[in-house]
């Protein structure tokens, strides 16, 4: 982990003003470098995505910043607190949705959320008052009342965006929020998330999904091969063309598909 | 598939020798042995044939109708050809060849007898062969409560009676010489005593009793067959989801709490957390009460004790069986401490009372016997059987392939974790043993609850040091599917690789090490009475040579945890490019 000194006073207080302040974050598993000096500013208030190829690192980068994964070096600050050595502060702040870990698979949904809010000590009341409003809201009714191993994808996407709603976070990391989540959902869910965001809170969100970040984001940072290519506005990063041509020139990649496949179009 | 099952894995090979030579020996006592012993053994063939495949593992790795489920085939073929597949390999050919000894037996009874008997024979094969194919596809993926509970009894059951053996095997030859008449009124509602009967009784009897095993092949069949229809329809042979009471049901205040409200509902649900539970219970239960069939009944008050050193043991691998559950807790603060302390809680809360009333039901079942040392121990065994699990199931994390539907073969722990959180019990036991031994031992239930209390604080620390320091670690490994990286031993003395590996040098050495004085200087001295030049012990009498004996297995004991916690702290393996922060400590 890098250390502050004098010098760097001025970008502490910069660092202050940000809901989420990463700084040469690295992290290397074996021999494959999955992220190489990443910085990342989001500021508060804002929707800020992160876009990459598969692999490219974001996972990673934002399993770093909410403590799941521990960097090789870097800094990341939440809020202005610095999320190693003031974690719980760090983590009182946060909301987190992950992708691809498990959930405590014999509980269910409303059951899950009452165990989230009792991690957070939250009082019995308001923990079933925002439980039962969550619910409602996402519309997992069914999910709530079905052990989290026996539902849907989407389900537990949802039942674990409220967990990560419950204690009324500053900064939300969602890993790939609408995956798996019905057209209907996941309108619900971005009223719900530009209703946070409007409020003054922060939402960082990691998809594959252009069209998405051209909806609903103020700022996105692209990250391919386990550096940021690009970061702004989207409308900065787009520079005047869809955001999803701009990405495929700024990872070098081809897209294939023009050629071949003859005898499937006739 | 025959030579896929033998190329994949030796346990096959090894399992036909040994099953080829219990068949073996089974024709040779059908040639000369009891009508009815014989038809027990058959009967108890066959259920074993439902049941070992539950535990053994026979589900992964077969076809199975989902995997059916885009091909063009209707469910009668589809059914029909998964059974056949079923029916290729060592498994079956053994149990055909162990079913044989039902017409060998017949052979008595004339040519009409063999014929007879070898059709039922054949019946009873078929119903083991759709009955386990049922079994594993109904309870074996859909892992549910029963089928747990039933395994977890099953397996109580046959380590309970090879660990009282001793006790057991005279009743096992007493049977083998005849079966006792009550027992013979009792066969003719089994199935397995239909082939012979069906040979040996009246024919008109015996014609009910193969139409009998014919209509239970049907039956199974129909059942199979509807299983693989569900599954073609829907994907999975699964029942739709429960679901429970949309009501959070009562949860306490805090961290702690929330996390034993999730244990204690998942040790009510899990199907392998059942399974271990009813182990446990099963075993202990037993280990205490079958060595009453030789008149031995020191053992009875026992019982609650050994029920949970088992349970300890059986918790040692929860974090596995939870997969990355883990990351909701380290995203919370003091997250980490109550993960620790809800686990050991809701492990307590849930053992303590079948502990207690195992217990003073074993008392009661042997008034004579003086309770004061199961008494005194219980605690102790309690305090750690709380902690030392979670600490290495933490610090040995074997994840299960699926977590959201993990089958009855997928047992996250290994031996060692077992025998460390059995080993924490027995270490907390040695306090009340040693008031018991050397006095005075009215204070001996207060030792074990001291010596609990320190074992629990002693597991808790560890458990705490290890989530603190390398709880990303611990969240990696529970996602591997595969294991993690080893750091790598060399095999020649390496100067450069022990000063950047001194932690793992000594656990290793520690390791090896400590059960020296923990087996020969101690429990041989204890348990044998061993004698000899390098053993300390020996060389004393008495009290003394009592007590040199309980330090050196209190000093092994303390080498071997030393070891451990040195290995859960080895350096990473090098990696290119990582800092050295990053390898040593995470």
């Amino acid at each position: 982990m890098g250390t502050l000194d004098g010098s760097t006073l001025p970008t502490l207080c910069r660092m202050a003003t940000n809901a989420l302040e990463i700084r040469g974050l690295r992290k290397t598993f074996g021999t494959f470098r999955a992220v190489d000096g990443v910085d990342l500013t989001v500021r508060p208030g804002t929707f800020h995505g992160i876009v990459g190829p598969n692999g490219a690192g974001k996972s990673t980068t934002i399993g770093m910043a909410v403590g799941l994964i521990v960097p090789d070096a870097g800094e990341i600050r939440i809020l202005g607190h610095d999320a190693v050595r003031d974690r719980a502060t760090a983590r009182s702040l946060t909301g987190v949705l992950p992708d691809g870990l498990d959930l405590p698979e014999r509980l269910t949904g409303a059951e899950l959320l009452r165990y989230s809010a009792g991690l957070r000590g939250l009082s019995r009341t308001a923990a079933a008052e925002r439980a039962g409003e969550l619910i409602e809201v996402l519309g997992i009714t069914k999910a709530a009342a079905t052990p989290l191993a026996d539902c849907s994808t989407g389900n537990r996407k949802k039942v674990g965006l409220a967990q990560a709603l419950l204690h009324a976070p500053r900064l939300l990391v969602l890993d790939e929020p609408f995956e798996a989540v019905d057209p209907v959902s996941a309108a619900s869910i971005r009223r719900v998330l530009r209703r946070f965001v409007d409020s003054g809170g922060t939402c960082v969100l990691s998809t594959h999904s252009m069209l998405l970040v051209e909806q609903m984001c103020d700022d996105v940072t692209v990250i391919h091969q386990g550096t940021v290519v690009a970061a702004g506005t989207v409308a900065a990063v787009a520079g005047g063309v869809p955001l999803e041509d701009r990405f495929v020139e700024l990872v070098g990649a081809e897209t294939g598909g023009a050629d071949g496949l003859s005898w499937l179009v006739r | 598939m025959f030579r896929r099952s033998l190329r994949e894995h030796p346990g096959p090979a090894v399992a036909a020798i040994a099953g080829l030579l219990a068949a073996g020996w089974l024709i040779h006592y059908a040639s000369y042995g009891d009508q009815h012993t014989l038809s027990i053994l058959a009967g108890t063939w066959v259920l074993g044939w439902l049941v070992l495949p539950l535990m053994l593992g026979a589900g992964r790795g077969r076809v199975r109708p989902s995997h059916l489920r885009l091909e063009p085939i209707g469910s009668l073929p589809a059914a029909a050809g998964l059974l056949l597949a079923s029916a290729i390999g060592i498994g079956p050919l053994v149990s055909l060849v162990a079913l044989a000894a039902l017409p060998v037996h017949a052979a008595r009874y004339g040519a009409r007898g063999v014929l007879v008997a070898g059709f039922g024979a054949l019946l009873l094969w078929l119903i083991g062969l759709i009955g386990s194919a049922f079994a594993l596809e109904s309870i074996g993926h859909a892992g549910g409560p029963a089928g747990a509970i039933l395994t977890g009894v099953f397996t109580g059951t046959v380590m309970g009676v090879f660990g009282s053996v001793w006790a057991v095997a005279p009743w096992i030859t007493f049977l083998l010489a005849g079966t006792p008449g009550h027992i013979v009124r009792w066969l003719p509602w089994f199935p397995g005593s239909w082939p012979l009967s069906a040979v040996a009784g009246p024919s008109g009897r015996g014609f009910g009793m193969i139409i009998g095993l014919v209509a239970i092949v049907l039956v199974l069949g129909a059942a199979y067959l509807t299983l693989v229809r569900r599954t073609l329809a829907s994907g999975s042979s699964r029942r739709p989801g429960r679901s429970l009471s949309p009501r959070a049901g009562v949860w306490g205040p805090g961290p702690v709490w929330a996390v034993a409200g999730r244990e204690l509902r998942a040790w009510g649900r899990h199907p392998l957390r059942l399974q271990y539970l009813a182990f446990a219970v099963v075993y202990g239960t037993l280990l205490a009460g079958l060595p009453l069939l030789a008149g031995a009944d020191l053992l009875v008050p026992w019982a609650g004790v050994l029920t949970a050193l088992w349970a300890a043991g059986m918790s040692a691998g929860l974090v596995g069986l939870d997969g990355t559950a883990l990351w909701m807790p380290f995203g919370t603060p003091g997250g980490e401490r109550a993960e620790v302390r809800g686990r050991a809680l809701a492990w307590l809360l849930l053992v303590t009372p079948i502990a207690v009333l195992l217990t003073v039901a074993g008392m009661l079942v042997a008034p004579q016997v003086d309770p004061l040392p199961a008494l005194a121990v219980l605690p102790a065994v309690l305090g750690a059987g709380g902690t030392v699990p979670v600490w290495v199931s933490l610090l040995r994390v074997r994840p299960v392939p699926d977590v959201r539907h993990p089958t009855s073969a997928d047992n996250p722990t290994d031996m060692i974790s077992v025998l460390v959180a059995v080993g924490g019990g027995v270490l907390a036991a040695a306090a009340p043993v040693a008031c018991l031994i050397w006095g005075p031992s009215a204070l001996a239930p207060v030792a074990g609850v001291v010596s609990g209390a320190l074992l629990w604080f002693a597991g808790r620390w560890l458990a705490d040091d290890r989530l603190a320091g390398r709880g990303a670690e611990v969240l990696a490994a529970a996602g591997q599917r595969t294991r993690p990286p080893e750091t790598a031993i060399p095999l020649t003395w390496d100067a450069e690789w022990y000063r950047r590996n001194k932690a793992t040098a000594w656990a290793l050495i520690l390791l090896m090490v400590g059960w020296v004085p923990v087996v020969p200087q101690g429990l041989m001295v204890l348990v044998f009475d061993i004698s000899g030049g390098w053993i300390v012990a020996s060389h004393l009498t008495g009290g003394a040579r009592t007590g040199v004996a309980v330090a050196m297995v209190a000093l092994g004991g303390a080498l071997l945890l030393t070891g451990l916690v040195l290995w859960g702290r080895r350096p990473y393996p090098l990696s290119p490019g990582s800092s050295p922060e990053a390898r040593t400590r995470s």
